[in-house]
C-alpha cells in the first residue's frame, strides 16, 4: 500500500463514467421501446411498401418488357383504360376510361375516358395518347417482344409484320380527345380484361420523341427524372441491382384513395437472399420462397407464408429448328420420362399442381386435355423410334435456366430423370443472368430453355395464342398449320363453350407436337408481413397498389 | 580416434544432400509431417474412394429421400437401396459421394491451374532476371501492370467471354496467378547470375537458354517449391470463390466451392450441407499452408539455424 491514493481515485473514476454510462444506455433503450427499430417498422410508419421482385428490370417501357417482375413495376407506374379489381380477377375497376361499352357482338368497344386523369408532369391525358401507344407497340421497327397482344386489333397483325403500312387502317381511333373506339378483328367479350394488361398501358409522347423517335427501344426517356407516367405513382429512383422506387404521382385523379407514399422494389434473385432479408424484417414481401424452408414456415404460429393458386404454367421451351430437338419422337422421349409428381412433391414442395397439358385447369370453365403423363415404356419405345437405340447415343443438349436455385433443381432433377429412364448421359446445364436469359430465349439460340408463363387475363387463348406461328413469345420456332388454323377460328365463335372447344382441339395439336415439355401448374407462394393490409390473394397476381395499407401490427 | 581415422581411410562418408538435409528437417516438424500425411490422404480419397462400389454416384437424385441425416439408410420410390454416410441434400444426393468428387475438382484445379502459373512464372522471371537491363525493367513493368488490374474481374470476364468450361477455369486461374512467381524468381536468377558457377558456365561456351534451363532454374528450386505450396491452397480458393459466384463448374459436378455454396444457402435446413464439405476444404487448405511454413524451413537453411 504504498501509493494507495491515485489508484483509487482512478478505479473510482472508471467506475463512475461506466455507471454514467451504463445509465445512459438504459435510458435510450427504455425510449426506444424494448427492440430497435428495423427497416420495415420505419418503412411501415411511412408507409413505404417494400417488396421483392426476382430479377433486376429489363426496361420501364412498356412496349419492352415481357416479365412479371417488370410488369409490377409498370402497374404501380402507368394506368391503363381498366384496372385491376383488390380483390377478384373477374372485376373491372375503371382506370383512366370511366365506362364502357361494346357492340351486341363485343368485336367494337368504346371507352369514354375521365376528363381529369393526368400525366405525373400535369399534361392531361387523352385518347390520342392511348393511340400513339398503339401504334408505337404494333410499329414493326419497334420489334416490340409482346406486340402480339395487341393482334386484338383489326389490323394489328398486318400492321405488325408490315403487311399494311398505314396505321390509320388499325382497329382503334380517337373520336375525340376523351373518347377511344377499339374495332376488333374477331369477338372478344373478355376484351376489358385484356386492356389490363401493360402492354396496353399509354405512354407520352412529348417524353418519348424528347429522347428519341418513336420507335427506339431503350432511350434516356425511361430514366429517373425523364420518366412521365399517369399511374398512381411515378419513378423517382433507380440504381442498377439495388432498388428502383416509386412515389405518388401528384397530378394523379384519385390520388386521395392512394394509400401507400411509395414503393421501393428490390431486385432480388437469389430466393434464400430474398428469405434472409424478410426474416431480417428488411422487406414486406418476397417474389419467391425458398423451397427447403416451406415446412418449417408452415409450422409457425400466424405464419407470414401465404400459398395461392396462380395461373400460370413452368415448362422447357424445346428449339425446334435444332437437333435433337427437332426429331417429334424424341421430344415425346424427353417429355413422357418427365416424372411430374415427384418434381410437385419433392423439389418444389409448393403444392404446385403436376401439368399433363399446358392451360391451368384453373381458367373458367376450360378443362384442358391432360395427355403428357410419366410414362417410362412409352419414353423409351419413342426414343427407339427417333433412331436412337440407347440414350448414350444422343448427343449433347444444354437445358438454359435463369440464374436461381429453384430453376437449378428443377433442372438437375430433371437431368437425372432423363439419365434414369432413357440413359440420356450428355445433357448440360447452364445458368444465365436474367436479361441475357431473355435475349437468349428470344434470339431462340438455344436447345432446351426453362419457361414459365403466367395469364395475361383469364381466358385459356393467353396461354394458347403463344404458340401461333412466328408469335412474338413462341421462341420455339415450332409452327403448325392446323394448330393456326384451329386458333384463328376460336377466335371468331362467340358462344364460349364452342370456343373452348376448339381451343381444346388446339391444344391437343401442341401437345401431341410438344414444342414444350409442361412440368407443373404454378402456384404463388410467398412471404407477406401482417402489417401490409388489403393484399387479397389473386389468380393472376396483379394486385393494385393503390389499395394497399400499411398498418403496424 | 585411431578407429574413426582407420575408417575414414577406408570409406568415404557418404555426403548429405540438399534435399536429403531438407527432409531431415522437414521430419523434425511435426505440425508439418501430420499435414502432409492428411493431405496425401485427402489426395488418395478423393481420387481413389470414388472407384470402390459402395460409393454412389454423386449426381444420382432420389428427391423422395432429401436431406436424410448421416449415418442413415432408406429405399427410394423406385425401390432402390440407398445409404448416406452424411446424409444427402435437398435432390436425395449423396453428400459423401458429392465431396469426394468435388475434391477431385478442386484439387485438380488447383494443382493444374498451379502447374500452369508454375510453368509460365519460372521461365518468365527466369529470362527476365538473366537478361537484365532493359528488357528486364520492360517485363517487371508488364508484371507490375498486370499486377494492378482487378484479377477476379478478369477471370470473370474470360468465363463468361469463353463460356464456362471446366479448362478455362484452369487457365484462367493460371494465367493470372504466375506474377508473383515470375517476381520470386526473378529475383533469385539475379542473385544467382554472378556466380562463380554461372561464370563457369559462361566460359564454356554454354548458350544462353542451356544456362538458364540448366543451371539457373535448378538452383531456385527451393523458394520456387515453397511457393508452389502457397500456391495451390490460394487456387483452390480462387476456384471456390469463383465457383460461389456461379462461374465455376457447372450443375450437377460439383466442386467443394460449389457445395459450401449451396449448403450456405440452406444453412437454416440443413447445417450438414455447409459444415462437412466446409471442414474438409478448411482442413486441406491449412494443410497446405502448413506443409508450406514447414518446406520453407527445412529448404531454407538461414531460418533453420537457430
Amino acid at each position: 500500500m504504498i501509493r494507495p491514493f491515485p489508484t483509487a481515485v482512478f478505479l473510482r473514476r472508471i467506475s463512475s463514467s461506466i455507471r454514467t454510462g451504463l445509465a445512459a444506455i438504459v435510458a435510450c433503450s427504455l425510449l426506444a421501446g424494448c427492440r430497435t427499430e428495423t427497416k420495415v417498422d420505419v418503412a411501415t410508419r411511412e408507409k413505404i411498401l417494400l417488396l421483392g421482385n426476382g430479377g433486376e428490370p429489363k426496361a420501364l417501357d412498356p412496349h419492352i418488357v415481357s416479365s412479371v417482375g417488370d410488369a409490377n413495376i409498370l402497374r404501380a407506374m402507368f394506368e391503363g383504360l381498366v384496372t385491376y379489381h383488390p380483390s377478384n380477377d373477374m372485376l373491372h375497376e375503371p382506370g383512366v376510361a370511366e365506362r364502357w361499352e361494346s357492340n351486341e357482338d363485343f368485336s367494337e368497344w368504346r371507352f369514354f375516358l375521365r376528363k381529369n386523369a393526368k400525366w405525373s408532369n400535369g399534361d392531361p391525358v387523352t385518347a390520342h395518347d392511348f393511340v400513339y401507344a398503339y401504334n408505337r407497340i404494333l410499329h414493326p421497327d419497334m420489334a416490340a417482344p409482346y406486340a402480339s397482344m395487341l393482334y386484338f386489333l383489326k389490323n394489328g397483325e398486318a400492321y405488325n409484320k408490315r403487311e399494311i403500312e398505314d396505321f390509320s387502317k388499325v382497329g382503334v381511333k380517337a373520336v375525340n380527345d376523351f373518347e377511344l373506339v377499339c374495332t376488333l378483328e374477331s369477338p372478344a367479350p373478355y376484351f376489358p380484361d385484356v386492356v389490363k394488361h401493360t402492354t396496353w398501358l399509354p405512354v407520352h409522347r412529348p417524353t418519348i420523341e424528347s429522347f428519341g423517335k418513336m420507335t427506339d427501344p431503350y432511350t434516356e426517356w425511361q430514366k429517373p427524372g425523364n420518366s412521365v407516367s399517369n399511374g398512381a405513382f411515378y419513378l423517382t429512383d433507380w440504381r442498377i441491382n439495388a432498388y428502383v422506387k416509386v412515389r405518388p404521382n401528384p397530378y394523379y385523379w384519385d390520388k386521395e384513395s392512394v394509400k401507400p407514399k411509395g414503393i421501393n422494389f428490390y431486385p432480388l434473385d437469389n430466393v434464400f437472399t430474398e428469405e434472409k432479408a424478410f426474416r431480417n424484417d428488411l422487406i414486406h414481401y418476397t417474389y419467391t420462397m425458398p423451397q427447403n424452408l416451406i415446412e418449417r414456415y408452415k409450422e409457425m404460429e400466424n405464419s407470414p407464408l401465404r400459398i395461392e393458386t396462380y395461373a400460370g404454367v413452368y415448362f422447357y421451351r424445346c428449339n425446334v429448328t435444332r437437333p435433337p430437338m427437332d426429331n417429334l419422337d424424341f421430344r415425346k422421349a424427353l417429355a413422357y420420362s418427365i416424372n411430374q409428381e415427384t418434381i410437385v412433391k419433392y423439389v418444389t414442395m409448393g403444392g404446385q399442381q403436376p401439368a399433363y397439358g399446358f392451360t391451368p385447369p384453373s381458367e373458367a370453365g376450360y378443362d384442358p386435355p391432360n395427355v403428357v403423363k410419366f410414362d417410362p415404356d412409352k419414353a423409351k419405345e419413342h426414343l427407339k423410334k427417333a433412331g436412337y437405340s440407347n440414350g448414350a447415343e444422343v448427343p449433347e443438349f444444354t437445358i438454359i435456366i435463369n440464374t436461381s436455385e429453384a430453376h437449378k433443381s428443377i433442372a438437375v432433377a430433371i437431368q437425372d430423370m432423363w439419365k434414369k429412364t432413357l440413359g440420356i448421359e450428355k445433357v448440360k446445364i447452364e445458368n444465365q443472368e436474367w436479361k441475357v436469359f431473355q435475349q437468349t430465349v428470344h434470339d431462340v439460340n438455344y436447345e432446351v430453355s426453362r419457361a414459365g408463363w403466367i395469364g395475361d387475363y383469364v381466358d385459356p387463348n393467353t396461354f394458347l395464342s403463344m404458340w401461333v406461328s412466328n408469335d412474338s413469345n413462341n421462341n420455339t420456332g415450332w409452327s403448325n398449320a392446323d394448330y393456326d388454323r384451329l386458333m384463328k377460328e376460336s377466335g371468331r365463335i362467340s358462344d364460349p363453350k364452342e370456343r373452348y372447344k376448339k381451343m381444346k382441339e388446339a391444344e391437343s395439336v401442341l401437345l401431341e407436337e410438344l414444342p414444350v415439355l409442361p412440368i407443373y401448374w404454378y402456384t404463388r407462394v410467398y412471404l407477406l408481413h401482417p402489417d401490409v393490409k388489403n393484399w387479397n390473394p389473386l389468380l393472376l397476381d396483379n394486385h393494385p397498389y393503390k389499395h394497399i395499407d400499411l398498418i403496424a401490427d | 580416434m585411431p578407429i574413426a581415422a582407420q575408417r575414414n581411410g577406408n570409406v568415404i562418408e557418404k555426403g548429405s544432400s540438399l534435399g536429403r538435409d531438407a527432409w531431415l528437417r522437414l521430419k523434425k516438424n511435426h505440425l508439418a509431417m501430420a499435414s502432409l500425411w492428411f493431405f496425401v490422404g485427402v489426395v488418395f480419397l478423393c481420387f481413389l474412394l470414388p472407384l470402390f462400389p459402395g460409393i454412389s454416384d454423386p449426381n444420382i437424385t432420389h428427391p423422395d429421400l432429401q436431406s436424410m441425416p448421416a449415418l442413415s439408410s432408406a429405399t427410394s420410390m423406385e425401390n432402390a437401396e440407398v445409404s448416406y454416410f452424411l446424409g444427402s441434400d435437398h435432390l436425395g444426393r449423396d453428400i459423401f459421394s458429392r465431396m469426394l468428387h468435388g475434391g477431385r475438382v478442386s484439387l485438380a484445379v488447383g494443382f493444374l491451374a498451379t502447374a500452369v502459373s508454375l510453368t509460365i512464372g519460372v521461365i518468365y522471371g527466369a529470362v527476365s532476371g538473366y537478361v537484365g537491363g532493359r528488357t528486364d525493367s520492360i517485363m517487371m513493368r508488364i508484371v507490375d501492370i498486370l499486377y494492378a488490374l482487378p484479377f477476379m474481374i478478369i477471370v470473370i470476364i474470360l468465363t463468361t467471354y469463353f463460356g464456362n468450361k471446366l479448362w478455362l477455369l484452369f487457365v484462367c486461374i493460371g494465367a493470372v496467378e504466375w506474377l508473383t512467381m515470375a517476381r520470386i524468381v526473378r529475383g533469385q536468377v539475379n542473385s544467382l547470375k554472378n556466380q562463380e558457377f554461372v561464370e563457369a558456365a559462361r566460359s564454356m561456351g554454354l548458350s544462353q537458354s542451356r544456362i538458364i534451363f540448366r543451371h539457373l532454374i535448378p538452383n531456385t528450386v527451393g523458394p520456387v517449391i515453397v511457393y508452389t505450396t502457397l500456391t495451390v491452397p490460394a487456387v483452390m480458393r480462387l476456384e471456390a470463390i469463383l465457383s460461389f459466384l456461379g462461374l465455376g463448374v457447372q450443375p450437377p459436378n460439383a466442386s467443394w466451392g460449389s457445395l459450401i455454396k449451396e449448403g450456405a444457402d440452406r444453412m437454416a435446413s440443413d447445417p450438414g450441407l455447409l459444415v462437412y464439405p466446409a471442414i474438409l476444404f478448411g482442413l486441406t487448405l491449412f494443410s497446405l499452408n502448413f506443409l508450406g511454413d514447414g518446406l520453407r524451413d527445412a529448404l531454407d537453411p538461414k531460418s533453420s539455424k537457430d
